[in-house]
């Protein structure tokens, strides 16, 4: 079975086949595990490879599976269409976590300098500004003061001037 | 002794006053918003009573609606937590007219020790050295002020406190921009959008020390704590007592703290809060008139109970114990536990903590706001919890921490345990040799390249071998189910995965 993730801006893919009596061989970007597992309650798991022995605790969220293995947590997004995640921050004009919009700085057709506050997104009491990513005109303001927005909405769409 | 108190805030707080609440015989009631409604706060309280909207200003920070609830539920006093309500001295007045007692400071010491330009003058005239700062005027006025003083300065919440709204300005072309964003934060969090401005010391240190005072001009303290582990204002890790004070500098430092809590005649237990400068030199910053997020530190390591000591001040009017029966023992840490993305500029997270697990460490103290399917709403401070560690000396203190961490689960919603576990390594955390500034002058730069390193192979494996397993399968699987409104938490839970027993798959 193939399946991919991301993995915060890497994408992951791991190949399982079952070699039988719960042994697994598990190509991780082409990495090699040879690895017994034994499925425990709540879909936890217990590996066994030639590094030692290791419960891996698993929790599913929609697409994303939280991973705690040795004291460590890890967040993969299983992903079907094996893109990686656009680059978000490049742009800088989508809701970056769920929020309330307080203010909308600009307004269709504006002309914007780069670093210029666009609008304002409070969470858990903490607001943050979104800012011009370079300059331009705004093509499209998406964002209306007091409503909630989830991450990645499109906020403001901005084009390039002339 | 009370029969019934409002505990009028959610979270891990409310449950925090909650337990001692139900400890010593008093029934607490809790209060929730609709954001909250079935929260943890709502289920550790036999009573809750539904305030309003999620909104903070139509919930927890409407007086109308908690007052109400406070005598609806035949409560006989209010206590506030932190954050929300606690320092406002309209809603401790409002509280005292109704008839229901405030415990907490009266509304003239949270006036004066709130408004921090007013609690600035006070401790200058207490013989407390303050930090030079400016207030009142215009972004013009201020900015003459700041360019007197030299920048950078500090602009802070004049009605502010726990770093909310707080910003450190470079330049005066920054100024306007921070003055505008930081008084509209001030007044989101605090009602209120006065503002004022402070010299920021250099690689200076927080250090605050805890007071009991009984209203009546006699008060105590109850040692420092170190909270100089800060990210952008707000604390991360705190401990007690502080690696760089000293039994003379304690001294000095307790002995001011003191005479400010005696002076003002300090009612019920409050924080004053220095800057502690490299040379020794310590600041007056501010005074936090509440429970403060950290004081489980210093109960950990003094013994006492000091929402117990707030409750019985306010009911009997007199410290429930003496100076001389602070003895502290040990040492003790807190961190903080925070539904934020570290890795992606700590954004806040809400959600679902589908799967919570708090360590069960014989040296941990947990302060939990959330269990397994709890909501983690948008609306509110994403704090999900405190882990304290405590030991005999600093370095037990500091591995008993770093274990509870190791063993704490908060799956569903990604929250900043990596950076705890991280910092809590550092060697710099090791040796105690840091200021507020450290962590993001160099601590986040080396935290980055771990926190953007790749997940190694075998966590990889495990998932893709619990998809290959079946582990998830069902037909919810692969969905939002968070999206979903009408969905119950257990609802959530079921759908989150089908859990499968080994066999069955």
């Amino acid at each position: 079975m193939r399946t991919t993730w991301r993995d915060g801006d890497r994408l992951r893919e791991a190949v399982v086949e079952a070699r039988g009596s719960g042994r697994y061989l598990v190509r991780v970007d082409g990495a090699e595990i040879d690895v017994a597992a034994e499925l425990l309650p709540r879909g936890d798991l217990r590996l066994v490879t030639a590094q030692g022995v290791c419960v891996a605790e698993i929790t599913a969220h929609g697409e994303r599976r939280f991973v705690h293995l040795a004291g460590q947590d890890f967040v993969l997004e299983r992903t079907r269409d094996g893109r990686a995640r656009p680059a978000v921050a490049a742009g800088g004009l989508e809701a970056p976590m769920p929020g309330v919009v307080t203010r909308v700085l600009v307004a269709a057709g504006d002309a914007v300098r780069r670093g210029q506050p666009l609008v304002a997104i409070e969470a858990m009491k903490m607001e943050h500004v979104l800012r011009a990513p370079r300059d331009g005109r705004i093509a499209r303001v998406e964002a209306r003061a007091g409503e909630m927005v989830s991450p990645g909405v499109a906020l403001v769409a901005l084009e390039e001037d002339g | 002794m009370f029969r019934r108190v409002l505990v009028a805030n959610r979270g891990e707080i409310a449950c925090r006053v909650a337990q001692t609440l139900q400890e010593m015989g008093v029934r607490p009631v809790a209060v929730f918003s609709e954001a909250d409604r079935g929260a943890l706060h709502t289920r550790v309280m036999d009573e809750a009573v539904e305030i309003g909207p999620a909104e903070p200003r139509a919930s927890y920070l409407n007086a109308d609606a908690l007052i109400a609830a406070a005598k609806r539920a035949g409560c006989e006093a209010v206590h506030p937590g932190y954050g929300f309500l606690s320092e406002n001295a309209a809603f401790a007045e409002a509280v005292e007219a109704a008839g229901l007692v405030f415990i907490g400071p009266t509304p003239e010491q949270i006036r004066a020790m709130g408004d921090k330009r007013a609690a600035r003058a006070l401790a200058a005239e207490a013989g407390v050295p303050v930090v030079p700062g400016a207030e009142g005027g215009d972004g013009e006025a201020l900015a003459r002020a700041a360019e007197a003083m030299g920048w950078p300065v500090v602009v802070k919440a004049a009605l502010g406190g726990g770093g909310k709204g707080m910003k450190v300005v470079a330049d005066r072309a920054a100024l306007a921009e921070a003055l505008e964003s930081a008084g509209r934060v001030a007044a989101a969090a605090f009602g209120d959008a006065a503002l004022y401005l402070e010299k920021r010391v250099e690689r200076a240190r927080h250090v605050e020390v805890q007071v009991l005072g009984d209203g009546r001009g006699a008060a105590i303290h109850l040692i420092e704590r170190e909270c100089s582990l800060q990210r952008r204002h707000q604390k991360v890790i705190e401990e007690c007592p502080s690696p760089a004070v000293d039994d003379a500098l304690r001294e000095r430092m307790t002995a001011a703290a003191v005479a400010l809590a005696r002076r003002v005649r300090y009612r019920g237990a409050g924080t004053i809060e220095f800057l502690l400068a490299p040379d020794g030199a310590f600041y007056f910053l501010e005074m936090n008139t509440r429970l403060q997020v950290e004081h489980p530190v210093t109960e950990m390591v003094t013994g006492h109970d000091l929402v117990r000591a707030q409750v019985r001040i306010a009911a009997e009017g007199r410290l429930p114990f003496a100076q001389h029966d602070v003895v502290p023992r040990g040492h003790a840490f807190e961190a903080r536990v925070y539904a934020e993305d570290a890795a992606r500029g700590f954004l806040p997270q809400a959600g679902e903590a589908v799967r919570v697990r708090w360590p069960r460490q014989p040296f941990a103290r947990v302060d939990a706001g959330v269990e397994s399917a709890d909501a983690v709403p948008v609306h509110y401070d994403p704090i999900l919890g405190k882990i304290t560690g405590f030991g005999a000396t600093r370095d037990q203190a500091l591995f008993h921490l770093t274990a509870a961490l190791d063993e704490a689960r908060l799956h569903g919603i990604v929250t900043n345990l990596p950076f705890l576990r991280a910092l809590a390594r550092a060697p710099e955390v090791r040796r105690g040799a840091f200021d507020t500034e450290w962590i993001e002058r160099e601590f986040l730069a080396a935290f980055a390249a771990v926190a953007t390193a790749p997940a190694p192979e075998l966590a990889v494996a495990a998932a893709a071998l619990a998809e290959a397993l079946g582990v998830w399968q069902g037909p919810a699987a692969g969905t939002d189910v968070a999206a979903a409104p009408t969905a119950t938490p257990a609802d959530a839970f079921r759908a989150a995965g089908r859990w499968r027993q080994p066999g069955l798959a």
